[in-house]
């Protein structure tokens, strides 16, 4: 049972705090939600780093073949996904101070985690399925937590019918696998496929475009981007960076699970495919951002961008002699991409809070009306735009070593890509900086910034710094975890 | 083992956040910290002189530490022939700069003289580093402050300036990052991956030719927007005018040496077989470069204008120089490097001087300055000889190796006389217009100290004019020589 120690304390904080929360009367209402959500989480990564730094209990747990792994993989998204939801807990102390919402609001945060690392550790596609839905439905809720505001319930409605058919066509990928394989279990799936037949081959693939499709939306892969920046923006704040960092990092491990183990020796060609999406997603991403006149938009399309990026390690997986480097580089850039983003959306929370407007022209000379903020801005958008010695770096130059590295042709036209689409980024990156550094306000007068926001963003500005100045630790967890992934995968069948 | 090469890189980022801090208290006092960073760190570079093993070849005072070797990344640093030159200009016109930007910086001195030590970390790092990757995040290091120094406290256009700036250099890069993560990826097919330059140095020959090519191509790219080379030049100039002139000093006598290095230590000693086949395009590359800066630079109005498109002319020799790939030729581009630093330092400082007391950079309307400032007049004259390549200084030297070296490589390459003998028009014109005109004004001479500033870059280029032995003989000619061999008979080491 200790093996499950970060899904226990996430169940029972998750289902405690919203009840401990409406403890209290008066100005105390609610006042202890907060605590009591940051408690739980704060235990339920203690567990995780706990169980992954001691050797893993050995011994089958649970029902054979298994339906949850407690692997290396499973350890490294917890640990990101738990670390996401730590910041917008923290963050939410401000953003959440005078809302009625406020003990549901970190019920359904901390029951959405469960959910996202439920799908991070299920080998089952049921388990998936569960835990796809348990991180979804209460992001709804999240979205639409202002009811009074239309732009939340905007977002919400847009964000739900999207998602809901979404959830739909993992639903019905699911069973086409099922009616192919006879097993929900990926590995199952996995060896079954490797002798599929020609008139079940193409339900097969069938069930591969609903999968890519399915998590597509969540992953904000384009053309499945729509609901994005609509929803991101229309949000509140602190629940788009859930989102954009949590939800879609949860979303790639399943991907990462579904594709490489359980479709893995499936015999198509899915590579070329996400190469293209990849592609295209990093590049409408990063020309749509330069266009935008919303901070929270820009973020929005620059974390589509940065999906495309990650789509390169499912493109090109591993080296032709199996080395994973490629996923070994997707997963040290959902690492840093999730802290990058998490914070970035903090700090426009920050500055939404403060000036209550997120137009870019608020951000002229922001540097001297909200220093820390702006410094902070600055340092998290030149990681994202790959600028050495910050981790966004390391991570982008791994992915596409990665892409060159593999057995594919058109692997070093993918760095290409990549590494060109990094570069003009820096268009729209290094124009915020301007902003905010180089601009005059219209009003320059000193604004206060939060402590809740600014430990959040100071705590990933140190990460930025210390994960890239010494990325050795990182890369190797993210090799463990490549490795994990892959040896879950059945020997193909020769 | 770290020692004293490394404590030369650090010792400016380190200090970085105490003179931000202090600064922010007393803002000379943090200036004076951050000038005296800068002198140490000088001190530092002659005491790596005076340890280093004169005549050698080969890479010396070596140092390493692990980084990260789950990624081939390694922490290692040396010097030879060439980078020496370059670090001990790099000490030298960091610290000039750093002077000199005492009377002609007044706003925001802390982030100033705090970004100032990131920039002369990075460009150490540039020249020192053996890692690829490292040489890499180096490289970016100087970029990051210069985009602040010419967006912060540049001219009437400095937005736009230091976007053109940022957006060039970067996208620049990151197609030289793809050459890089590519010798990975190749070297890894063959066995095991490496970004250690040594290593590849062995093993780049047993690459296919069409790996070695792009490889080379793609960081021949990176080098060329910085050195700048036409057509990638187009943000020098906008760059160079809206910065403040010390941060020129910067850009054009050592940023822009960083390409000049690269196509020496990577272009041509890294891709010895590329450079066999690609050295006409290069060569001719650099010709066309030599000849464009000087012809726009006669245009030009503004005096820091025009100094900016003669450091284009320069930078020209030395990719000619380079690619000419013979002894008299690299050593020519190498010693070219040191003097036009020193050359170009002083016309830029002297430009932001010039500017703050005449209160106008227009050469037309800058007039008589020989009555108005009779020494800075003497000064101009005398950088102008240097930019010039009048015999006597330095440039003379090192321009005239570069066009030996590129006759010797074919007789067409003596085009390129064409190209001094330009400068000296542009130049002579501009000293008619400005020094010898009739005086409009009365008196008003620089302080001393700015004097002093400005009379140090030349020193080294009157020294070394003189007696170039030491530097070229003792140092270059060595380094050079000893890898001459594997890059003209193509095939391997």
């Amino acid at each position: 049972m200790v093996q499950y120690a970060p899904f226990i304390s996430l169940a029972v904080f998750g289902l405690a705090v919203t009840p401990v929360g409406m403890l209290g009367n008066g100005r105390m209402k609610g006042g202890l939600a907060a605590p009591v959500a940051l408690f739980g989480l704060l235990a339920s990564l203690a567990s995780t780093v706990w169980l992954a730094t001691r050797a893993v209990p050995s011994g089958p747990f649970g029902p054979s073949p298994p339906v949850l792994v407690m692997d290396s993989f499973t350890y490294f998204f917890t640990g990101i996904l738990l670390t996401v939801s730590i910041f917008v807990t923290v963050a939410s102390f401000h953003f959440m101070k005078n809302d009625v919402n406020v003990a549901p609001y970190y019920g359904l945060l901390i029951l959405s985690t469960l959910g996202m690392i439920v799908l991070a550790a299920s080998l089952d596609l049921i388990l998936l399925y569960v835990g796809w839905e348990l991180m979804s439905i209460p992001t709804y809720a999240l979205t639409a937590i202002r009811k009074h505001d239309p732009n939340s319930n905007e977002a919400a409605m847009k964000f739900f019918v999207l998602s809901a058919l979404s959830s739909a066509l993992i639903v019905y990928a699911i069973s086409l696998l099922f009616g192919i394989s006879g097993s929900t279990n990926l590995v199952t799936i996995s060896s079954a496929l490797g002798g599929v037949t020609s008139d079940t081959r193409s339900y097969g693939i069938l069930a591969v475009v609903m999968f890519v499709v399915g998590f597509g939306v969540k992953m904000a892969v384009v053309p499945f981007h729509m609901w994005i920046p609509d929803a991101f923006e229309g949000a509140p704040t602190t629940v788009a960076a859930l989102l954009a960092a949590g939800a879609k990092m949860a979303s790639f491990a399943a991907a990462f699970r579904v594709f490489i183990i359980g479709i893995g020796l499936f015999n198509i060609d899915w590579y070329s495919t996400f190469a293209i999406v990849a592609v295209v997603t990093m590049t409408f991403g990063n020309v749509a951002a330069l266009m935008q006149k919303s901070f929270t938009r820009l973020l929005a399309y620059s974390s589509i961008a940065q999906a495309g990026y990650i789509l390169i390690a499912l493109a090109t997986p591993t080296t032709a002699s199996g080395n994973p480097v490629g996923i070994a580089g997707g997963l040290f850039h959902v690492l840093n991409y999730s802290i990058l983003k998490t914070a970035s959306f903090i700090a426009a929370a920050a500055v939404v809070t403060r000036l209550a407007v997120t137009n870019l022209d608020s951000f002229n000379g922001l540097a001297r009306r909200m220093p820390q903020t702006s410094f902070n801005i600055a340092v998290l958008f030149l990681a994202l735009a790959g600028v050495p010695p910050l981790n966004g770096f390391f991570s982008k130059a791994l992915l596409f070593t990665g892409a060159i590295y593999s057995q594919f042709s058109w692997g070093s036209y993918l760095a290409i890509a990549g590494l060109l689409n990094s570069g003009f980024s820096m268009g729209y990156y290094g124009w915020i900086i301007k902003r905010m550094y180089f601009d005059e306000a219209t009003d320059s007068s000193r604004v206060a910034e939060p402590r809740a926001y600014m430990s959040v963003l100071w705590a990933a500005t140190l990460l930025t710094f210390v994960i890239g100045i010494y990325p050795d630790p990182w890369i190797r967890m993210s090799q463990d975890a490549a490795a994990a992934l892959m040896s879950a995968r059945p020997l193909p069948a020769t | 083992m770290l020692g004293l090469l490394t404590l030369t890189i650090f010792l400016p980022a380190l200090m970085a956040a105490p003179v931000y801090l202090v600064g922010k208290r007393n803002a000379r006092l943090g200036a004076v910290l951050g000038i005296g960073t800068t002198a140490a760190v000088f001190l530092l570079s002659l005491s790596i002189l005076a340890v280093y093993p004169m005549g050698s070849s080969g890479f010396q005072l070596r140092e390493s530490a692990s980084w990260a070797s789950s990624f081939g990344l390694e922490y290692k640093v040396a010097i030879d022939g060439i980078s020496l030159p370059l670090l001990l200009i790099a000490t030298i016109l960091s610290l000039l700069a750093a002077a000199g930007s005492w009377d002609l910086i007044k706003t925001r001195e802390p982030e100033y003289y705090a970004l100032f030590l990131i920039f002369e970390t990075g460009i150490i790092g540039v020249f020192t580093s053996l890692n690829l990757i490292l040489f890499y995040v180096f490289w970016e290091v100087v970029l990051i402050p210069m985009f602040f120094f010419i967006g912060i406290w540049g001219g009437p256009r400095k937005k736009y300036a230091s976007m053109k700036f940022l957006i060039f250099t970067y996208v620049g890069s990151t197609i030289m990052l793809f050459g890089f993560l590519a010798l990975y990826a190749w070297t890894g097919a063959q066995g095991s991956p490496s970004f250690d330059y040594e290593t590849l140095v062995q093993r780049v020959p047993s690459l296919i030719m069409p790996f070695q090519l792009v490889a080379a191509i793609t960081t021949f790219i990176g080098f060329a927007v910085k050195l700048p080379i036409v057509p990638f030049h187009t943000w020098l100039p906008d760059a160079h005018v809206e910065a403040p002139a010390p941060v020129s000093v910067l850009l054009a006598g050592l940023l822009l040496k960083m390409g000049g290095y690269g196509m020496i230590r990577y272009n041509l000693f890294l891709f010895p077989d590329a450079a066999e086949i690609l050295w006409p395009y290069f060569a001719v590359i650099g010709l066309v470069t030599m000849i464009y800066g000087a012809s726009v630079a006669i245009v030009a109005r503004d005096l820091k204008r025009m100094i900016a498109l003669t450091s284009i002319n320069h930078m020209g020799y030395v990719l000619l120089g380079t690619f000419a790939r013979n002894s008299a030729g690299i050593q020519g581009a190498v010693f070219q490097m040191f003097n036009h630093a020193l050359a170009i330092g002083i016309l830029f400082l002297m430009s932001g001087y010039i500017q703050k007391h005449a209160g106008t950079r227009n050469i037309d309307e800058l007039n008589g300055l020989r009555g108005k400032m009779p020494t800075t007049a003497t000064l101009l004259v005398l950088g102008s000889m240097a930019a010039m390549a009048v015999p006597g200084l330095a440039n003379f030297i090192s321009e005239y190796q570069v066009i030996q070296g590129a006759l010797s490589a074919n007789y067409l390459f003596a085009v390129a006389i064409l190209a001094p003998a330009l400068t000296v028009g542009y130049f002579l014109w501009m000293l008619r217009r400005v020094v010898l005109s009739p005086p409009a004004g009365p008196k008003d001479e620089l302080p001393l100290r700015s004097l002093l500033v400005l009379a140090a870059f030349l020193a080294p280029l009157f020294v070394f004019g003189a007696y170039p032995g030491p530097l070229l003989n003792s140092i270059i000619k060595p380094a050079v020589d000893s890898v001459l061999p594997s890059i003209v008979s193509p095939g391997g080491p």
